[in-house]
């Protein structure tokens, strides 16, 4: 059985492999997700992400990978949920509420950046004007 | 070819403006033979060292502030630029004009301001229809531009930098008096502001709100829906707003047309207290229970509405805008001149390619 999405845990695995593959002292770290207990990623991505941490460690001069995640629509709503708990650890109430948070694009993470290659494709279609 | 825009730069009224904030005239658009979203990458070339907010606006236009006033004036295109970046997908939202749908005076009766001379004939810009919005963009999301830290929302009025956290306001009165060269006032936008902004008409194709269909909230309903807080929403941001003679007038010319505040203009405490002082009914049972909560917080009570009155003439109403019109009181006055720079950028073959 071929599995489609990749666990969460196997991806941070799989970046920490792809970023050290070259080089082992290369340094790797991931942000963005760190909120993220468990989730499926779409597998084929991932094996396009291992596939470019190797390729931006090909640079000798390359010697720390970070990998950043970012929403792509950057006016996210979450789903707040206010828990209130007794001493015996029984959540007793909980009130749903939405909440919309708009945070800093992709460009932002990007503006002194030497040299940047685009591959988004899939999902997002790109409006044109 | 060179594209002429207005800019409120960064730093800019006595440190008030929090980012940059681009102006364009669709005329010297035409002029540089460029479209929308070309001009605003020669804005994003401008500004390949910062960032901006960027309003087109067309000054032979109309639109509808969002308690129902009709302004000789209207953005027709909305963006975002950061270090000559434009996000393909949120970076830029054109607003394109509203047809004279049929029913429309009975869905939208703010819309009789149409009929006025001075408005009639002239083309109606509102808030994005679905093919503006884009396929990307949910239904959650408001009629904003994102790129990079600048957020540029509700088509035009308000921007935020979202790496400072900082915000303004630039009400669409005094985009007018921007694109005019007049004056503005300045000033912490405060608890009665913050209350106005959420007393909003029922609209297809709002600025804020209303898609296909009129929004749920109608004119007697606050849109805040937050009860006491909602006086907090901007109490902490500047706001640019036209001087309140010349709001005064709009309000004036739309009352006029026997408009009625409460019914088929939004209960905001501007409007609210201009009804008073001029005479014209207020719906008062027609204002909602959550509607009170946010005016009584600020003052405006229904006992206060109902006190008898010797209605001002238009001329009377005029001279004492600025103690009829609650908020931003005794704020800072500008020529339009000395806070906003009048450019020219180069219009580079590379970088409308």
């Amino acid at each position: 059985m071929k599995c489609m999405h990749t666990k969460l845990p196997d991806f941070l695995a799989k970046v920490q492999a792809a970023g050290k593959k070259l080089r082992p002292e290369t340094k790797v770290s991931i942000k963005g997700l760190e909120n993220i207990q468990t989730a499926k990623l779409a597998s084929l991505r991932v094996g396009r992400i291992e596939e470019e941490i190797v390729e931006v460690t090909e640079d000798p001069e390359i010697t720390e990978v970070v990998v950043e995640a970012v929403p792509f629509n950057p006016e996210i709503i979450y789903t707040i949920i206010t828990k209130g708990y007794t001493a015996d650890g029984k959540c007793k109430k909980a009130i749903l509420e939405d909440l919309a948070c708009s945070i800093p694009t992709v460009e932002h993470h990007i503006i002194d950046v030497e040299e940047v290659v685009d591959r988004r494709s899939a999902g997002p279609k790109q409006t044109q004007f | 070819m060179k594209l002429k825009y207005r800019v409120l730069p960064v730093g800019g009224i006595d440190g008030a403006m929090p980012l940059n904030w681009v102006f364009i005239d669709k005329k010297d658009i035409a002029n540089a033979a460029l479209t929308d979203y070309e001009a605003v990458k020669v804005i994003a070339e401008e500004f390949k060292d910062s960032a901006a907010a960027v309003d087109i606006v067309d000054t032979e236009a109309v639109s509808v502030t969002s308690d129902g006033i009709m302004n000789p004036i209207a953005v027709t295109a909305i963006a975002s630029v950061d270090h000559g970046m434009i996000n393909k997908t949120y970076g830029f939202l054109p607003i394109s004009a509203i047809p004279e749908y049929e029913g429309i005076y009975e869905d939208e009766p703010h819309m009789r301001q149409w009929h006025l001379p001075q408005f009639k004939g002239r083309e109606l810009h509102k808030g994005p229809n679905n093919k503006d919005r884009g396929t990307e963009r949910a239904d959650h999301n408001e009629n904003m531009t994102l790129t990079g830290r600048i957020s540029n929302n509700n088509c035009g009025s308000e921007a935020f930098d979202m790496v400072n956290m900082t915000e303004i306001l630039i009400f669409m009165s005094a985009a007018n008096e921007i694109m005019h060269d007049g004056e503005v006032i300045v000033k912490v936008a405060g608890p009665e502001i913050s209350v106005g902004i959420g007393m909003i008409v029922s609209e297809r194709w709002g600025r804020i709100f209303g898609g296909t269909n009129p929004g749920r909230y109608k004119p007697g309903m606050s849109a805040h829906n937050s009860g006491v807080f909602a006086k907090t929403v901007k109490s902490d941001y500047p706001a640019i707003a036209a001087p309140k003679e010349i709001f005064m007038k709009y309000m004036l010319d739309a009352l006029d047309t026997g408009l009625i505040v409460g019914r088929h203009l939004g209960s905001s405490p501007a409007l609210l207290m201009t009804a008073y002082y001029y005479g014209t009914p207020i719906d008062l049972d027609h204002i909602s229970d959550r509607a009170w909560i946010e005016l009584e917080s600020i003052g405006i009570t229904r006992e206060l509405l109902s006190k008898p009155v010797k209605p001002y003439t238009r001329e009377e109403m005029i001279a004492h805008a600025e103690e009829i019109i609650p908020g931003m009181k005794d704020a800072k006055r500008y020529k339009v001149s000395e806070i906003v720079a009048i450019r020219e950028a180069e219009v580079k073959r590379e970088t409308i390619a």
